[in-house]
């Protein structure tokens, strides 16, 4: 037989058999009109099993097990803390199937990457949850209160060595230069010693490598538990359950300080496919799965949409802004 | 003891020994490719295991872990396409023992080593662990440093028979690790973020050994008929065994510590493992085509390396690596209460991983060994289909990270490079320790003087740096007599061998 | 660089001269260190007075590049002669086949131009059965069913195993 007339049989066949794979409803990337069963993509802007990660996968299995939504397509987008990520979804401008989980770390990165995909481009949907700044030092630690390390910190601001489990940009960063401002100690001259997540974080401060670690505290629970570590104060409007220290506020210093996550779409989506989002979101909010999550994951529930979440991501936005032009960083 | 008896009655119960079978299974097959690893694994996976109790996903979890290390070698000795940054070592020999028909050999000694470094390691951790956990944390960045720079000392055992080649390729290596921001700003990024975070070592390795292997020998393709690799013994003879043996045990004693040092670093142990192997081995001549002791010990460092991650992982709820920080969210997922208290509050779980551990471990000999003739056969297939498939899995592997088609394009260029490499005879194994060493030396030296505000002194203020600096001032004092003693014939010409060049010289002017 | 190469490739055996390509090496090692020197130049002071400067270790890598590439120069003139890598599969003895290479590299550089828009389902294919082909496999109906068969596979081992979305491209909706 010639060979390229078997060729085109071959190929023919395959044709076949993929029409067929599809009309028999193998076709696993299909989605669907109805709204309770609409095939979404979900964008994570760092690897699996990160903070993000944990947060967008626990949204979209109770979307998903409460057949608020079909299916999710969760592609983890890594690349210079999330700017990679906000530039795909700007690139999906008026995509009617994506969302964005995102947060405080993102907003930073996208100023100290100098990236044009800024958040307040995208479309607000809603935020989700927070997690409370701690100050943190070792067992024993002259420091004892709040007002030991703000005088500490006064007399030798660079002395004193700052550690966090975040790059430039980040939470664990934004937190200690904007705690040195309020405080008045000019964020240049802070010490801060990054640190590659909260594993290494602890380690140097269980050896007293350094004198204050700042991080959310989910990590930490364990040291704390111990009497390894102590925390001289959280940053939220309200004390945290479990934890014995007071908010930034009750010890005298005017700051409130959360990292946050939300989700973000792309631009020049529809009204009503901005309605949509935010509606199932909203019901996905009250869900007994999404409760468990938060449960499990020690996050505090700090949902907010619409004109709410707006002006918060605006604020925020600013806020991040003027920390990093300070430093030099944006 | 009891406590361990225990465990192994959890581990050993059918159930779970279903779910270490799953487990193990899992782990080689996600191990197999490039871009997917047990970190990874364990994340997608950690939704369905809040279904089924905790032992039982702790005990996968421990199949899955074990099994990438071993998934992970199989496709470095085969393909030469390393799944695991701490298998990229493997590649080095074991592909050049898979290409001379000694597949079976290289997959057998990487598995049975191990197994043996796994079941050591698994031991030590048993006994070592609540012991050591304070130790570890006194560790800080001037010891890693010390450390780092011993490892660097330890290049100049690789770099091959041209010391000029070996600095070259070491010091691309160092280039390359310089891309990204992790300074705060961006170096070598050419303003793209997609290289803000810098160029992954499995990528780099990939794409020299397996792209840069497949252009090379598209260049020169053997045009007669090719013969087919033999597959040779399917077994390890008496030969194999004595020259194994002793790796396997240095490769654990290498890999335990490192794995236990919460910024060690899986890749190395592996690499210093090499290293020794090639300045102890009676053939070093054998080293750059196949010799066995460069995968029998690095294979035992990387095993031994994993388990000695648990130690900070359970003695303190310290997680340092990707995958053991990943167990520790399943376990606080589970509503355990990481950190110091765990092996006090839940002594049978602890003991439970343990037992199972070595119930993975042994799981994957008895179904890896058989399997090593097996896979050596894969290397039968035609040649052509046998680097196509090569580019297929690579690519595969790139690309499966980000769906992006610039993780392709690095490939290729860095592949590129690879295929100059061959062409002058550039070694390949400094370049790799130089994109790992780099960053890791830059980061300890940054932290350390850091936190002394430019202090020097801080460097050798930890006993750990004081004595790995000695060790390494010691080894060059035994070097200096015994390279005193027979000088090397096979220097670069222009560092040793002036007069030959000379000669070569006239020979152009004429 | 290529072209070089294989002349010099060709006259290798008959002429044990200088290795003229490998100057271009050296100059492309001191391209590079003049870069990574450029770079590091173009860095600022980091934020907090730090003793190890952004700019330091590139500064170090990048000044030892172009030492390597002049000396490498000073080498070559000297008569050191690389030795190109030996293996099972390859044949020293005839000249760099620039073709097949060239080839290869545009099978993969056809990859990454088309992956966005065909999808992985597509390009591995075509990535399979190309490389199977320029590498001298001529049976190209068994070529692109492997192929085929690889890359189809792999997307659905992928997409619904292992749960990582690889994108469809063109096939989205099909698949």
């Amino acid at each position: 037989m010639h060979p390229s007339r078997r060729m085109f049989r071959i190929l023919a066949l395959l044709t076949a058999l993929v029409l067929a794979a599809a009309v028999s409803g193998c076709g696993v990337t299909r989605g669907s009109d109805d709204p309770d069963n609409r095939r979404l993509r979900m964008l994570i802007p760092n690897s699996v099993g990160g903070g993000y990660d944990l947060t967008g996968r626990a949204a979209a299995k109770a979307l998903e097990d409460n057949d608020l939504t079909g299916r999710f397509e969760i592609t983890n987008v890594q690349g210079a803390s999330g700017t990679v990520a906000m530039q795909r979804l700007l690139n999906e401008k008026g995509a009617d199937d994506v969302m964005m989980l995102m947060g405080l770390g993102v907003v930073g990165a996208v100023y100290t990457n100098k990236s044009d995909a800024t958040p307040l481009k995208m479309t607000p949907i809603a935020r989700l949850v927070e997690e409370q700044e701690g100050i943190l030092v070792p067992a024993d630690s002259p420091l004892e209160t709040l007002d030991d390390l703000v005088k500490a910190w006064k007399d030798d601001p660079s002395g004193l060595t700052v550690g966090g489990g975040s790059t430039n940009g980040g939470p664990d960063h934004l937190f200690p230069m904007q705690l040195a401002d309020t405080i008045g100690i000019n964020p240049n001259d802070v010490n801060y010693i990054s640190y590659d997540g909260g594993g290494p974080l602890t380690t140097a401060l269980l050896g007293s490598k350094i004198d204050v670690g700042m991080s959310g505290l989910g990590e930490f629970e364990g040291q704390i538990k111990d009497g390894k570590l102590r925390v001289l104060a959280v940053s939220g409007e309200e004390r945290l359950s479990g934890v014995d220290a007071p908010t930034l506020t009750e010890a005298g210093v005017d700051l409130v300080f959360t990292n946050w996550r939300g989700v973000l779409a792309p631009p020049g989506i529809s009204d009503e496919q901005r309605e949509y989002l935010v509606d199932r979101l909203t019901q996905m909010h009250d869900t007994d799965e999404w409760r468990a999550a938060l449960d499990a994951n020690g996050w505090t529930d700090n949902f907010a949409t619409g004109k709410e979440f707006e002006d918060f991501l605006a604020e925020q936005d600013a806020r991040v802004a003027d920390t990093l032009k300070e430093l030099g960083l944006a | 003891m009891d406590l361990l008896l225990d465990g192994f009655a959890t581990a050993l119960t059918p159930e779970n020994l279903l779910f270490a079978t799953i487990g193990v299974l899992l782990g080689t097959a996600v191990g197999v490719l490039p871009g997917i690893g047990p970190a990874m694994t364990l994340a997608l996976l950690l939704p369905v295991t809040y279904s089924v109790g905790a032992d039982s996903a702790i005990i996968m979890f421990a199949g899955i872990y074990y099994g990438g290390m071993y998934g992970g070698s199989t496709t470095s000795i085969l393909l030469n396409t390393p799944g695991e940054s701490s298998s990229v070592i493997t590649a080095i020999e074991g592909n050049k023992m898979a290409k001379a028909g000694r597949a079976s050999q290289a997959l057998a000694t990487a598995a049975i080593g191990s197994f043996v470094a796994g079941t050591i390691a698994t031991v030590l951790l048993w006994v070592v662990t609540p012991f050591v956990a304070d130790v570890v944390v006194t560790l800080g960045s001037p010891s890693y440093l010390a450390l780092m720079l011993l490892a660097l000392f330890a290049v100049t055992a690789v770099l091959g028979s041209s010391k000029l080649r070996g600095f070259i390729a070491l010091f691309l290596g160092l280039a390359v690790g310089l891309v990204g921001t992790s300074t705060g700003q961006a170096r070598l990024t050419f303003g793209n973020p997609l290289l803000a975070d810098g160029i992954d070592i499995v990528v780099v390795a990939v794409a020299l050994f397996a792209i840069g292997e497949a252009l090379w020998v598209a260049a020169h393709l053997r045009h007669k008929p090719l013969e087919i690799i033999p597959v040779g013994q399917p077994w390890m003879n008496k030969e194999d065994w004595r020259r194994s043996w002793k790796p396997w045990l240095r490769g654990t004693a290498f890999g335990f510590p490192f794995g236990a040092l919460p910024a060690g670093g899986a890749e190395l142990p592996t690499f210093l493992s090499y290293a020794t192997e090639k300045k102890l081995s009676r053939h070093p001549e054998e080293f750059g085509h196949g010799a066995i002791e460069g995968v029998a010990g690095p294979e035992a460092a990387n095993n031994a390396s994993a388990a000695g991650t648990l130690v900070p992982l359970l003695a303190l709820g310290l997680p340092t690596t990707a995958t053991a920080a990943i167990m520790l969210v399943a376990l606080q997922g589970y509503g355990f209460q990481t950190g110091p208290t765990l092996m006090d509050d839940h002594p049978d779980l602890v003991w439970a991983l343990l037992a199972s551990l070595f119930v993975a471990n042994t799981l994957l000999l008895i179904i890896n060994l058989p399997m090593a003739p097996l896979w050596a056969k894969l290397l039968r297939i035609p040649r052509p289909y046998l680097y196509a498939g090569i580019l297929f899995f690579a690519s595969l592997g790139a690309y499966s990270v980000n769906f992006q088609a610039f993780d392709l394009a690095l490939l290729l260029a860095i592949g590129a490079l690879g295929f100059f490499m061959r062409r002058f005879g550039i070694p390949v194994l400094p370049l790799i320790i130089g994109v790992i060493l780099g960053p890791k030396i830059e980061e300890q030296l940054t932290t350390a003087l850091k936190i002394s505000q430019g202090d020097v002194s801080t460097l050798w203020s930890e006993p750990v740096a004081v004595v790995v600096y000695a060790v390494m001032a010691l080894l060059l004092v035994a070097m200096a007599v015994t390279g005193a003693r027979k000088p090397s014939p096979s220097e670069s010409p222009l560092l040793d061998a002036p007069g030959d060049s000379n000669d070569n010289k006239e020979l152009v002017e004429r | 660089m290529s072209t070089t190469t294989e002349e010099l490739a060709d006259k290798r055996p008959l002429h044990p001269l200088i290795d003229k390509a490998q100057y271009g090496l050296a100059a492309f090692l001191a391209l590079a260190g003049g870069y990574v020197l450029y770079d590091a130049a173009m860095l600022d002071d980091a934020f907090a007075d730090q003793p190890v400067q952004p700019y330091t270790l590139p500064f170090i890598v990048g000044g030892g590049l172009v030492l390597l590439g002049i000396l490498l120069a000073v080498a070559t003139a000297r008569g050191d002669r690389p030795e190109a890598e030996e293996g099972e599969d390859i044949d020293l003895t005839q000249g760099t086949d620039v073709r097949t290479v060239g080839l290869l590299a545009l099978v993969l550089i056809g990859n990454i131009l088309l992956i966005d828009w065909l999808g992985w389902a597509i390009t591995g294919a075509f990535v399979f059965a190309g490389a199977a082909t320029v590498l001298g496999s001529r049976n190209w109906v068994r070529n692109i069913t492997v192929g085929v068969a690889l890359s189809v596979g792999s997307w659905y081992a992928f997409y619904v195993l292992l749960g990582v979305p690889i994108p469809a491209g063109i096939l989205d909706g099909v698949l």
